[in-house]
């Protein structure tokens, strides 16, 4: 069965930190910049982007998703709840399928396979698929300069509109060591002399399954480039002439499990075939897509990924975890493991309110509201809240005790659909007033135990800025 | 007609401050003589049948999940019947108010109310900051104590034009009268200079538009009203109080212009004493940050709504305003030791009606004072008492 793509989906942290900066800290040159997540943002939060943004492109509602294919080196438990939780604050169905996939950089292109075969096979009708990846590497080591973050996500389905349908699929799998992390280990690493990598593994694998690809009319590629020169070898082999590949690292550096795909992604802007590279783990992939309109959401890839803050090395640090502070941190009153979380896990991850049958006044969270806050009446029924709304009042609290970094904004909102919400907001609160428009996306509230809290956060909307 | 069946016949706190050289029982024993000794005929402590005691966060000192019981061993009274009042910030103001019932219900006839607050013992970060991360894991993650009431000024400010300068001036007015206050934790003026220069802690709020983080203790007297003249012949009645309740979140909250809860806390004890605002001499308010004053002194009735700033800069709630308000110092620099503040205001409205407030003395032309907390998550609780020194209450 033909695999037609609906449309994408892309997104990267805000945060850039300057290879100049890295390089200084250890008496170095360095060029160009890369993209860190912020304290409270993940390989789960970017993919929930991504997919956010998939799912709008294509207008598809999360709901009518059968299978969920995400690759990732990192996911957020090492063993857990990652899936379940990527699944449940997308709203998608309790009855979703798929899998998670991780282990390496590979692991992208892994979840796009295995979400194209689940709807040629017709065992799901409509898949997402997402790759997000954010790098954790060794401070000081040479790729250091290199590692960004970012999440790719594709609609794929059966039927639909014309766009895109998927095609041919090569793969190599050779053992060999590329970065990599042993069991326990939290950064990445990288053991191989420069040389030896290029000419002995990368060149000979990769190029072997890009020339196959390249038998093709291809007119643009996503190709790896894990050093900022392999990938235009690469090109020059393939005869590539359009590469947005390395418009994406540019942008966001090395987003590991996510970068093929992203470059596929903006390569899909535009009718004709592309084709998309991905390595890593000792596996390399190549698939076509055959673009016949340009991609839904395809447009919006650079607009998606701009950056806007930018780090010092010190904060990237921070935000990487790589560079904790000393003492006791104030633990949450309720705990990650308490019986609160298991009753309102799908409230706080899917957003959920009660509206009142009587008055129409929606009442958050339902599990702590068995009567209306207005009427008092008893019969509410859940309802998904909207995600857009304006400030209502805020503050900016600049005094709490660890783990809290300060300046936090605080925002009380009116939804547009007439909820009103307290939540926190993204950023250091100078763009937000009374009356701004806020969008809430995924982010991280906590880190407890190591286990991570996931809620919605304020953004103030970049079209009405002041 | 005022309610008149209770009278205060003795009331008296310990100096407030960061007491690390005493225990909570100390304290508590401190404000307990303090209160015996202010009944003009005396008393004895064995005269004491019940006693209620308020104590908002046992947490803060180190002896989680305290009853009734600590206190009259504290004091010498082992054996007595006592109750642990917890309504969050006014829980002083409802430990009186619920003595008041128990001597009025007829079943004692001399009680003691109690506020004790070790707020110190523990460090800020586990103390009362701890609570940023306490409550619910979204909803509430962060929200620390000035976060229950910052929204409010921003918004204030927004609707009403109310301007940092008005903030600060509340805070100038109460540590100008802390500063005639002996009992008071800080006795020193400011400028509100001092206030807009001061570190921003939350904004729109800085560090000297919060109230200190106090220790403390104060104690009331409470018998029914036939009794008065057997301690005193300048007793204070308890003219008439209010509870009110609002939803424990903010994100529930109809208006960020006012509390509701003290409106309609107030409008309960007006009714109950058969005054009205402009009845009220002297309030002692709820000034946790000094954006809370002027929302207070505005849903209390002394003021128009988005008055309240104007008002404060100028002087109307000066000791020689039109209505003084927080004479004492107030929370700003007296102190919040949450559970024996709404005592201590108690002990400072009775001071004033019994014309006995020194420097700080105003004109009780009324013979009316009004005591108000409101607070707990969500600022969804408040108590008001009205006091009088009247025995011809109409």
């Amino acid at each position: 069965m033909t695999v037609r793509v609906l449309g994408v989906g892309a997104a990267a942290p805000e945060l850039r930190l300057r290879a100049a900066d890295v390089g200084a800290a250890w008496g170095r040159a360095g060029r160009g910049e890369v993209a860190v997540c912020a304290p409270d943002e993940d390989t789960l939060t970017l993919a929930w982007l991504a997919a956010d943004r998939a799912l709008t492109a294509a207008g598809v509602e999360a709901g009518d998703v059968d299978a969920l294919f995400w690759g990732t080196s990192r996911p957020p438990f090492a063993e857990g709840p990652s899936f379940a939780f990527l699944a449940a604050s997308l709203s998608l169905a309790p009855t979703v399928g798929g899998l998670l996939c991780a282990g390496s950089a590979h692991a992208g292109m892994e979840a796009f396979a295995a979400g194209t075969d689940a709807v040629a096979a017709g065992s799901a009708r409509i898949a997402l698929v997402i790759a997000s990846d954010a790098l954790r590497p060794g401070p000081g080591t040479g790729f250091e300069a290199r590692c960004g973050a970012g999440a790719g996500a594709f609609v794929l389905a059966v039927d639909g509109p014309i766009s895109a349908t998927i095609g041919t699929r090569v793969t190599r799998t050779r053992p060999f060591l590329d970065r990599y992390r042993g069991d326990g280990e939290v950064d990445n690493r990288d053991m191989y002399d420069p040389r030896l990598f290029r000419e002995e593994i990368f060149l000979p694998v990769v190029r072997a399954v890009a020339e196959q690809l390249a038998a093709f009319d291809v007119r643009a590629w996503s190709l790896p480039d894990p050093d900022g020169r392999l990938g235009a070898v690469l090109a020059r082999n393939v005869r590539a002439t359009l590469t947005p590949s390395s418009t994406i690292y540019g942008a966001i550096g090395d987003a590991g499990a996510a970068t093929a795909l992203l470059g596929g992604i903006a390569a899909l802007d535009a009718a004709g075939l592309v084709a998309i590279v991905g390595t890593g783990g000792g596996r390399t992939t190549g698939v076509l897509v055959d673009a016949e309109i340009p991609v839904p959401g395809a447009a919006l890839t650079a607009d998606a990924i701009s950056g806007g803050r930018p780090a010092g090395y010190v904060e990237a640090l921070r935000a990487r975890g790589q560079l904790q502070p000393v003492g006791e941190t104030i633990p949450m009153g309720v705990p990650p493991e308490s019986a609160m979380f298991v009753r309102g896990a799908d409230e706080m991850l899917g957003l959920l309110g009660g509206r009142c049958v009587d008055c129409g006044t929606i009442s958050t969270p339902p599990s702590i509201h068995p009567h209306c806050i207005n009427c008092g009446g008893p019969k509410l029924e859940p309802v998904a809240l909207a995600r857009h709304g304006r400030v209502h009042t805020f503050v900016v609290n600049q005094t709490m005790p660890a783990p809290f970094v300060a300046p936090l904004p605080i925002v009380v909102l009116d939804m547009d659909d007439g909820a009103r919400l307290m939540l926190q907001a993204i950023g250091d609160g100078t763009d937000i007033e009374i009356g701004r428009k806020v969008e809430l996306v995924l982010r991280k509230y906590a880190h407890e135990r190591g286990v991570p809290v996931y809620g919605f956060k304020a953004r103030a909307t970049k079209e009405d800025a002041p | 007609m005022s309610w008149n069946k209770v009278a205060v016949v003795g009331a008296g706190l310990i100096k407030m401050g960061e007491l690390f050289d005493q225990s909570y029982e100390q304290m508590a024993s401190g404000a307990f003589e303090a209160a015996v000794a202010s009944v003009d005929k005396g008393f004895e402590p064995n005269q004491v049948e019940a006693a209620f005691v308020a104590t908002q966060r046992g947490t803060l000192w180190g002896q989680e999940g305290i009853g009734g019981n600590t206190i009259p061993t504290a004091i010498g009274l082992a054996g007595i019947p006592c109750t642990r009042i917890e309504n969050a910030c006014p829980s002083g103001s409802d430990a009186f108010r619920v003595g008041a019932m128990a001597v009025a219900s007829g079943v004692h006839d001399v009680v003691l109310v109690i506020g004790v607050e070790k707020m110190r013992d523990k460090s800020s970060e586990e103390g009362l900051l701890s609570r940023a991360a306490a409550g619910h894991p979204i909803f509430t993650r962060g929200e620390t104590a000035p976060v229950l009431f910052a929204p409010f000024a921003t918004r204030h400010m927004y609707e009403f034009g109310t301007t940092r300068e008005m903030l600060a001036s509340v805070a100038v007015k109460n540590h100008y009268n802390g500063a005639r206050d002996p009992y008071a934790h800080f006795q020193n003026e400011i400028t509100v200079d001092d206030v807009l220069k001061s570190p921003s802690v939350c904004h729109p709020l800085h560090l000297l538009d919060c109230c200190p983080q106090t220790d403390g203790a104060a104690a009331v007297l409470l018998v029914s009203a036939e009794r008065a003249r057997e301690f005193t012949d300048k007793p204070v009645y308890v003219a008439g109080f209010g509870v009110a309740t609002d939803h424990p979140y903010l994100h529930e909250k109809d208006s960020f212009t006012e509390i509701k809860v003290t409106r309609m806390a107030s409008q309960r004890a007006y009714a109950m004493a058969g005054v009205g605002p402009g009845d009220i001499d002297c309030a002692e308010v709820h000034d946790c940050f000094t954006i809370t004053e002027i929302l207070d002194i505005e849903d209390l009735g002394f003021f128009e709504k988005g008055d309240g700033g104007r008002a404060s800069l100028e002087g109307e709630t000066s000791l020689t305003g039109r209505i003084p308000v927080n004479t004492s110092g107030g929370l700003l620099a007296k102190g919040h030791p949450i559970g024996a503040t709404g005592v201590a205001q108690i002990t400072e409205c009775w001071w004033q009606l019994r014309g006995e407030a020194a420097e700080r003395q105003v004109e009780t032309r009324n013979g009316y004072a009004l005591q108000h907390n409101a607070g707990g998550r969500g600022s969804g609780v408040a108590v008001v008492n009205i006091l009088t020194n009247r025995t011809d209450a109409p």
